[in-house]
């Protein structure tokens, strides 16, 4: 093409783009909506509905009956299992309940609720008869224990992140969520290397003439939630700290200007808009360990089975109607209580709120500060945390440089050797980590746009909305498992059509598409109590200036909310590199292994490989959550 | 129901225009699956064999692997040994063949004896490998008694077998002398079992507890254990790298080839101690197999006589610290290998006739017996 023609033709060109532009603008959120289904439709409920049909239905027939089994076990639902058998007996249940409550007794006395320590405190004692609590009662109480374990763990953490300026703060901040990457293998060996009789903690307990204590044997609950801890405290603390960065501070300054001691400042003017938050925190924590497989196994032992560990092993048997109809039940549960607080969450909304970021205070300005006993505080918190937090991850640090000899580097020897001599068939370190960061950029790429457009679709669309934002959130209450079978039956292994055609989706799309899905409810929730807390009234006159509805979402919302993207963002970023089932079912070939497959696949007779190579996991995630923070902070102010 | 969610699928991939979901069955070699297994006068032993096995074989420290690839094919110039790990196991081929999808293996290496029962019970009895012609196979002949995994069909050859026993703490405990004193005070609160559910070793000590108790007596067994503070958790790495290194327990079920490790990591040999009580160990042979769909039959049943040579069988049992399935005569191996693999005076195995059908509800029903109090 000549180029005066393309002179002559230049300023229809620019037209025709322009209205292109204005065209793609004023639809984009219709579009990226459709994408967005899309993605769902293919990765999430395709899958999961083939697996889901299974518990429905009988050699083509509809039926409950795998249902009513299940709810008629005691095995699996303790006493309720007699209400559900016999519904309408009312009053032989309340009979029941009334006995039972006549049998109750309250008394104090001096135990040793602290487990290891045989130290006596002053104690309530209940003396019930036991009540049959059943495979889901002790799945939802554990959870439930883990829960409370991580708010309590988390908030502190949060607390001093938001208010205090010291070294490293950012820094800390990224690193918040490094243990939620860690596989759960890697958890486990980590915790027996910190808290087992010959671990770290007792070494260091030796050291000043006490112990040693078998904390693990001896109260493996404990274990397990504080396990659970590990887990999810820095998902809470993640989450408050974003919603607290993005507390307006005039709102504080302006109710301690009406006179408010700081105190009631904090109750009346943060506590509100930090609630949803923390209550995020608290329902995804709920979700997780309600759903927890490995730890509970591996640390607590088959005494502390979940629900899970039984559709795994359903799975495992070929079992997959048995396994749905457990995965249904769980999934409603999750799903039930995740509406319940969508609405409470859209209720706490309506709170004007632009970002002018709250001032921090130096953490240790002096030594006399040091000691008041607000620092005091902090500094044994810093001390919990050390033990819980980094304690594990050092131990395994230290594992993976030690043998039964002593010092030794043939573990990383081994993954260098590997690297330059292994095979095409084996598993090649270089090649797991760029895999790991090839996806988890996707992943952020990909879950971003979908959470966002998910929580601007929902957010101000009343009881309706809710329900779709409920769906929006199956990804974390679907069983990982049966996510994963689900992922293989319908798309590995293709769904046959007509003229020996498959419809097959696999491969290095596939993966990030995967993880996107299992990724984005956390961008949702990170932006969705932000989104609807700014005033609607911004959006509105951005819209009556003639800005596009996606205009106003990007030049007026996403800036105001940017804390809570970025949170979001850290968060797909590292579902996408702790991810494990659905990577090693999608892969399809051999070359699209991920570092935590790489673990996985490392661990033999001998752990030293293995423990490197989750080493390299750490370092490469840790480094990688600092630079999504430091890019993202970019947008913050 | 099935047809809407395709229709669902395939519609919004139409929207989002995802390319190269759709692919087409080149299903038309209907014939060319119906090979038989007679010794063919002129064998095609040209071609890609591909083995599945599961990750140590390849992945792990100083895996038989590579090795086996690169002899297999010195002695078949004309092949090329492909190694496949499915991420499921066994239960990758009996998904692909209940769904009827594409299959890509020819033999599966490491097969046991509840694979061919969960096989059985899944798919219908002696479905997804090939009855073995072991005419075929020289020197099927070498493999010692009691490795015969019982299996009606004869499906499967072994190549090499471990024992389950206990490892233990010599400064803790003394070694057991019976199963029944695992139950006594001296004992209490000692053992770490596996989740029969999911693990190898587990499986295998509640199938040795059930050959000594029969059916009837063995969850009480179980109890007794229980009562005495027996733990169970979910995996050999757990229970052993976990629990077991990290002395919270003083014994273990594990191998009786530990002393191997140990040795060659350096550890102390006092808390690597091999006990088999009664005199037993528990015999998990491991097998090989060619699937009912390999399209590559001759190289198939060269590779299943190969690894009977008195060569791979040496490599097999010493990188993958086994028992080797070949009898003393035709197979070295080194002597520290000796010196350091135990095995049992007596091994005991449940065999296939009696586990068909029986295996999960005996799993189901010991693993209630702890779990959901």
């Amino acid at each position: 093409m000549g180029r005066s023609k393309a002179g002559e033709w230049g300023p229809r060109v620019r037209r025709r783009a322009a209205a292109a532009r204005g065209w793609v603008e004023r639809h984009a959120l219709s579009l990226l909506g459709l994408v967005t289904a899309t993605v769902l439709a293919i990765m999430l409920y395709l899958p999961v509905g083939l697996v889901f049909a299974d518990a429905v239905l009988d050699r083509g027939a509809l039926t409950l009956s795998a249902f009513v089994d299940v709810l008629t076990d005691p095995f699996y639902v303790g006493v309720l299992a007699d209400i559900f058998a016999e519904p309408l007996a009312v009053r032989s249940h309340i009979e029941g309940v009334a006995s039972w409550l006549a049998a109750v007794s309250v008394s104090i006395s001096l135990e040793a609720p602290i487990p290891g320590l045989e130290v006596p405190i002053p104690w309530p004692r209940v003396d019930a008869p036991a009540v049959r609590t059943g495979l889901f009662g002790f799945t939802a109480y554990q959870a439930l224990c883990s829960t409370v374990a991580s708010v309590v763990l988390g908030l502190p953490g949060a607390y001093v992140l938001a208010n205090y300026e010291f070294r490293g703060r950012k820094t800390l901040r990224s690193l918040t969520i490094v243990p939620f990457v860690l596989p759960g293998i890697m958890v486990a060996v980590g915790f027996y290397a910190m808290f087992g009789r010959s671990g770290t903690l007792n070494g260091l307990l030796g050291l000043v003439g006490i112990g040693p204590y078998s904390f693990i044997e001896g109260n493996p609950l404990a274990v397990v939630i504080v396990a659970h801890a590990f887990y999810n405290a820095p998902l809470v603390a993640r989450i408050t700290v974003a919603a607290w960065e993005s507390i307006d501070a005039r709102t504080v300054e302006t109710a301690r200007s009406l006179g408010a001691s700081p105190r009631r400042a904090f109750r009346d003017v943060v506590v509100p808009q930090l609630l949803p938050a923390v209550l995020t925190g608290a329902l995804l924590t709920f979700i997780f360990t309600f759903m927890t497989f490995p730890i509970v196994l591996a640390l607590g032992g088959l005494q502390l089975a979940t629900v899970e560990v039984w559709i795994y092993d359903r799975v495992r048997r070929l079992a997959y109607g048995e396994a749905a109809t457990l995965a249904v039940l769980e999934t409603l549960l999750s799903l039930g209580l995740t509406y319940a607080y969508l609405r409470y969450e859209s209720a706490q909304a309506g709170l004007a709120r632009t970002a002018s970021s709250p001032t921090r205070t130096p953490l240790f300005p002096n030594l006399r500060t040091a000691l008041s006993p607000r620092r005091v505080a902090i500094g044994i918190y810093g001390l919990v945390a050390l033990v819980v937090f980094v304690g594990p991850i050092a131990s395994l640090l230290v594992g993976s440089v030690t043998d039964g000899d002593g010092l030794t580097l043939r573990h990383f020897a081994f993954l260098l050797e590997r690297q330059f001599e292994g095979a095409s068939y084996q598993t090649l370190p270089a090649v797991a980590v760029r895999n790991s960061l090839v996806f988890g950029v996707a992943t952020l790429l990909i879950a971003v746009p979908m959470g966002v457009v998910i929580s601007t679709v929902t957010v101000r669309a009343g009881r309706g909305g809710k329900l779709v934002d409920t769906l929006a959130m199956a990804p974390l209450a679907v069983s990982g498992v049966v996510f994963g079978i689900g992922l293989l039956q319908g798309l590995v292994f293709g769904i046959p059509l007509p003229g020996g055609w498959r419809f097959q989706v696999t491969g290095a799309v596939a993966i990030a598409a995967a993880h996107a899905v299992a990724a984005y409810p956390f961008v949702t929730r990170n932006v969705s109590p932000l989104l609807a807390s700014l005033d609607p009234a911004l959006v509105e006159s951005a819209r009556a200036l003639g800005a596009p509805r996606y205009r106003a979402l990007v030049d007026v919302e996403l800036p105001l909310v940017a804390s809570g993207i970025v949170a979001g963002a850290a968060f797909a970023f590292a579902i996408s590199i702790g991810e494990f089932s659905s990577t090693v079912i999608l892969a399809g070939g051999n070359d699209t292994y991920t570092m935590p497959v790489a673990v996985e696949r490392y661990l033999g007779r001998r752990s030293g490989p293995a423990i490197a190579m989750g080493t390299i996991l750490l370092f490469v995630t840790a480094a990688s959550f600092v630079v999504v923070d430091r890019v993202g902070g970019r947008f913050e102010r | 129901m099935k047809r809407r969610t395709f229709v669902t699928g395939v519609g919004a991939s139409g929207v989002a225009g995802v390319a190269g979901c759709l692919t087409r069955d080149v299903e038309d070699d209907a014939d060319g699956n119906e090979t038989d297994d007679r010794e063919p006068a002129d064998p095609d032993l040209e071609g890609e064999l591909t083995v599945a096995t599961y990750t140590s074989m390849v992945d792990g420290d100083n895996p038989a692997g590579p090795w086996l690839k690169d002899a297999f094919e010195a002695e078949y110039p004309d092949a090329t040994l492909t190694w496949t790990v499915p991420s499921q196991g066994l239960n990758h081929y009996i998904s692909r063949e209940r769904q009827s999808a594409d299959f890509d293996a020819d033999v599966y290496l490491g097969l046991n004896v509840d694979d061919l029962v969960r096989i059985d019970d899944t798919l219908g009895g002696g479905g997804l490998f090939r009855d073995l012609n072991v005419d075929r196979i020289d020197r099927s002949g070498r493999i010692r008694d009691g490795l015969d995994m019982g299996d009606p069909h004869g499906r499967v050859l072994a190549y090499d077998t471990g024992y389950i026993s206990l490892v233990y703490d010599e400064t803790v405990v003394d070694a057991p002398e019976t199963l029944e004193a695992l139950t006594e005070p001296a004992y209490e609160d000692a053992l770490l079992a596996q989740n029969a559910q999911s693990s190898d070793p587990g499986r295998a000590f509640l199938l040795w507890t059930i050959d000594a108790y029969g059916e009837d007596g063995y969850l009480d067994y179980w109890r007794s254990l229980e009562d005495n503070g027996i733990r169970v958790l979910d995996d050999w790495t757990e229970s052993y790298y976990g629990s077991y290194m990290n002395e919270n327990r003083p014994m273990v079920v594990s191998y009786s080839t530990d002393q191997v490790y140990a040795s060659a990591e350096g550890y102390d040999m006092s808390r690597h101690q091999i006990a088999f009580p009664d005199d037993q160990g528990y015999a998990n042979p491991e097998g090989m197999g060619i699937f009912e769909r390999a399209s590559e039959l001759d190289l198939a049943y060269a590779f299943l006589d190969f690894a009977l040579s008195s060569e791979a069988q040496g490599v097999i049992a010493q990188r993958n610290v086994q028992f080797p399935a070949v009898t003393s005569e035709h197979v070295d191996l080194d002597e520290e290998f000796d010196q350091y693999a135990h095995e049992p005076p007596e091994a005991v195995t449940v065999g296939y006739e009696t586990l068909r059908g029986k295996l999960d509800g005996w799993v189901e029903d010991w693993a209630r017996e702890f779990a959901g109090q």
